[in-house]
């Protein structure tokens, strides 16, 4: 027996039987639900009986044996002898799980799986035969002996044709050993295989994701493609020879190739695309097994489930999801009790959504369970030691939620079967950034969460940014993209401001922290234009950063190629692509760009970010620091711009160029008097005094001393910026504390009092 | 010149195993998934044998051997069953529909071959394997 033909037998079986035994799951919940009409019964038995069969006839015997024991359970439910029950599809799915345990190892490594699932066996046969406690077939008491051998061989058949083959006669080898007794024995006497590997098998490439099933009209659709390429080729061919080719000749021919080649990319993606339901079949068994082990009720409901996307990130989406649905059932829905008691059915319902947006997929897991404690999240990150008590006091709802995402968080509060096994959600996440996705959730205490999850339709060709740095040229996947920053001229060498020694660029009010693409390749740079720079504003994982390159050149279309075992490791590349022009292009990974750059200079970056999140998002809990001026009571300022409150005393204060200074911990610094230089404040009033009070402001390795009549307090509230105000120096307007209060613009003062803490980058 | 064996299964494994068998020992086959797809393509063609599958869905292995029995009035084309069913009452029932002979799954390619020259003399090249 040809060897590689064993194994496609084998293929085809696998994906026959796979295919099978996840609507056989889906059959039997049904079953479990209530009634499903004869029909069903009757597929449900074909399904272990055809695989049986096959199993057979390929020698794998303990398939063989399993699927015989459910194949006589499943026979007499189908002839109503046995009533469906919880009992039963427990037994049933036992049966599927053991059958698709052997598939799988099968796929694998060629063998069946070591166990042989005596238990699960022997209470098939219980079930088939409750009156014996010890299954005793009736008819054939030892395999050997073959009750038929009585029936004369000679019976005519019914009709005309020649009889006396006594093919009514059993075959010694070609009758079915007696199920589950002796099994030794019957292992013994096993029929050879009709198709017997004559070598090992261990190398078949897995089943599950080697073929796949085209429509033959979509085929055909591409053969005729193919067949005007064919077409367009030949043309182009004869243009190419002929001398006296018209420009507009060629033209119309790449046009023409141009458009063949647009559709035949459409058509092959299609064979690629994969409802998400084929995901999702194996959902309502996952759904099912989880709500019995937690004894919870749980209605799972799918729309959209014909929405296509690549294949490849259908086998992609399928443990994250998994995962989402394991979290969603053990932490979001409640016991029936809990759920009685809240007002709300005993049933919780789980909904998947799946629909085409943008040219993305995105993806609503919603479960109408007590969604996310916030509180209880922040308490387990404290426990964990995820971020520290003042982090965990400021951080936003938003940011709260984003928590779960964290390495090594998990809010149940009995580590439990379900969520116990597989990964966290950080792992999830990373998965879902791997192919380009991106998760979020929204969550309402008491009503429920809903995760989304947006993801590319598929991987293999994305639209993408070709930008330049030093004398390559890296393509920028466009999901990640945000927008383009050009500064030309002096706004290019002012725009580039440092933070705690960070570089950061300030994008309509946020510190947006910068990457050089440059220095993270060490590449030597080389601008186009010397005063010219081009920031590239790009997203990763809910955060903004800009990367520094030295041109933008266009958009492209292009095709992924993976990199090279050697370097797979490198993870700021996602990949390769060849240009137009014949050379090769290296793809950006953007969130390992971002990783790279943040192992260079975590603490600058969170700085910067802070700052830029306290700017974003004026309507959150901020830190202000307050003091006052002649004139003006009540002034404020983003704490996180003072990096020390100081004392001096007034003897201290001397001039240098012609500026006020004082000598600080062995540096000059120079001293603005705020007062000086904000409209509707007059110079100190208590001129008297012997000390000064400073804040230090510190940008960029440089320092500044602001000198203020009084530091009143520091405060930490929700702040409602409200811009308007048309007074230089002033940022806005906030209430704080019952009061009206103005934030402080503090690079407008420096600006005005000729300070200059920027440096060019 | 060779015959032609009509194989009816549902399972796509088994029914490209049996083409497989039949196929490599010089017989032409044509296939069908089940008992009435079976039917339609048994009054199309000029059909030597019939291998049949038994549990099957539309139309079972059984029904599809008495139709074929009066589709084909009387001509003498073998019909076998090839089923993992060994149960004598089964085999009776296969025995009234006018099934010439039952063959137990799993089989082997000999043994398939063996009773296909039985019954089709002259059908299986020697050695085509």
């Amino acid at each position: 027996m040809n060897n590689e033909l064993h194994q496609q037998f084998v293929r085809d079986m696998l994906t026959e039987s796979f295919e099978g035994l996840d609507r056989f799951d889906q059959d039997i919940l049904q079953l479990e639900k209530g009634g499903v009409p004869d029909e069903t019964l009757h597929t449900i038995f074909r399904v272990v009986h055809t695989l049986k069969g096959t199993a057979g006839c390929l020698g794998f015997t303990r398939i063989q044996r399993l699927a015989h024991a459910g194949e006589n359970v499943l026979d007499r439910l189908r002839e109503h002898q046995l009533a469906p029950s919880t009992a039963l599809a427990g037994v049933l799915l036992r049966l599927s799980d053991g059958l698709r345990a052997h598939l799988t190892s099968i796929d694998a490594t060629g063998r069946e799986a070591d166990a042989d699932h005596g238990a699960l066996i022997a209470e098939l046969d219980r079930i088939h035969q409750p009156s014996t406690s010890v299954p005793e077939p009736a008819a054939a008491p030892r395999p050997a002996i073959f009750p038929e051998a009585s029936v004369p061989a000679e019976i005519p058949v019914a009709t005309a044709e020649p009889a006396g083959w006594g093919l009514f006669d059993p075959l010694p080898e070609a009758s079915f050993p007696a199920p589950s007794n002796a099994t030794a024995a019957s292992e013994s006497s096993e029929t050879p295989p009709a198709f017997a590997s004559t070598a090992t098998t261990a190398t078949a490439a897995p089943a599950s994701s080697s073929s796949v099933r085209v429509d033959t009209g979509h085929l055909d659709r591409l053969m005729n493609l193919v067949g005007e390429l064919v077409l367009a080729r030949n043309q182009l061919m004869q243009v190419a020879q002929s001398r006296t080719a018209r420009p507009e000749t060629v033209a119309e021919v790449s046009q023409r190739l141009n458009r063949i080649t647009t559709e035949l990319q459409e058509g092959v993606m299609k064979t690629r695309m994969q409802p998400i339901g084929n995901v999702w079949s194996k959902l309502p068994r996952i759904v099912r097994d989880i709500a019995v082990g937690l004894g919870k009720q749980v209605r799972l409901e799918t729309i959209g489930s014909e929405t296509e996307l690549d294949r490849t990130i259908v086998e992609a989406i399928r443990d994250p999801l998994t995962h989402i649905i394991r979290n969603s059932i053990d932490h979001g829905i409640e016991s029936p009790e809990v759920r009685v008691q809240a007002g709300k059915p005993a049933e919780g319902t789980l909904l998947m959504r799946a629909f085409h947006e943008g040219g993305r997929v995105n993806i609503e897991i919603v479960d109408d369970g007590a969604g996310i404690n916030l509180h209880k999240v922040r308490q387990r990150a404290l426990e964990r030691a995820l971020l520290s008590a003042d982090d965990a006091a400021r951080l936003s709802e938003r940011e709260l939620i984003a928590l779960i995402f964290a390495p090594g968080f998990s809010t149940a509060e009995k580590v439990s079967d379900v969520s116990g096994r597989g990964v966290g959600m950080d792992v999830v996440r990373t998965n879902i950034e791997k192919i380009g996705g991106s998760v979020d959730v929204q969550t309402t205490a008491g009503e429920g969460t809903t995760l989304r999850i947006k993801i590319p339709l598929t991987l293999a060709i994305v639209p993408a940014l070709i930008v330049r740095s030093g004398a390559e040229r890296f393509a920028i996947p466009q999901v990640s993209l945000v927008e383009l920053v050009r500064l030309e001229g002096e706004a290019a060498t002012r725009a580039i401001e440092q933070v705690y020694g960070a570089p950061v660029f300030r994008l309509r009010g946020q510190l947006l922290p910068l990457v050089f693409l440059h220095a993270e390749l060490k590449l030597v740079s080389k601008p186009a234009l010397a005063d010219v720079v081009h920031i590239v504003v790009l997203q990763s994982d809910s955060r903004q950063f800009g990367l520094v390159v030295d041109a933008i050149c266009d958009t492209e279309e292009i095709v992924v190629k993976p990199l090279g075992k050697h370097l797979m490791g490198l993870p700021m590349f996602a990949g390769a692509t060849i240009m137009g022009d014949g050379r090769v292009a290296l793809i950006l990974d953007v969130p390992g760009l971002a990783q790279h750059a943040r192992l260079l200079g975590e603490n600058r970056e969170r700085a910067a970010s802070r700052q830029a999140a306290g700017a974003d998002d004026a309507s959150e809990r901020s830190q202000l620091l307050l003091f006052s001026l002649g004139g003006r009571e009540r002034l404020a300022m983003d704490l996180d711009q003072a990096a020390r409150l100081e004392e001096f005393s007034r003897d201290r204060i001397e001039f240098t160029a012609g500026r006020e200074a004082v000598q600080y911990r062995g540096r000059i610094l120079p001293l603005v008097r705020v007062g000086r230089h904000l409209p509707g404040a007059h110079a100190s009033a208590a001129t008297g005094d012997e000390k000064i009070q400073v804040i230090v402001y510190e940008k960029g390795g440089h320092a500044v001393g602001l000198v203020v009549d009084r530091i009143c307090d520091i405060i930490e509230e929700v702040v409602d910026l409200q811009p308007g105000s048309a007074t230089p120096g002033i940022a806005g307007s906030a209430i704080v504390q019952g009061r009206i209060t103005d934030l402080v613009d503090v690079a407008y003062l420096l600006n005005a009092a000729g300070v200059s803490t920027t440096r060019a980058a | 010149m060779s015959r032609t064996v009509l194989a009816v299964d549902d399972a796509m494994t088994m029914r490209k195993m049996v083409s497989f068998t039949l196929r490599s020992a010089g017989l032409e086959v044509i296939e069908a998934t089940n008992g009435a797809e079976a039917l339609q393509k048994l009054s199309g063609a000029q059909v030597d044998l019939i291998i049949t599958d038994v549990n099957m869905p539309q139309m079972d292995g059984i029904e599809f051997t008495r139709q074929a029995r009066a589709l084909l009035r009387g001509r003498p084309v073998p019909i076998l069953i090839l089923t993992t069913e060994s149960d004598q009452s089964k085999k009776e029932l296969g025995r009234a529909a006018g099934a010439t002979g039952w063959i137990v799954k799993p089989f082997q390619q000999e043994q398939l071959l063996a009773i296909v020259g039985k019954v089709l003399p002259g059908s299986v090249t020697a050695g085509a394997r």
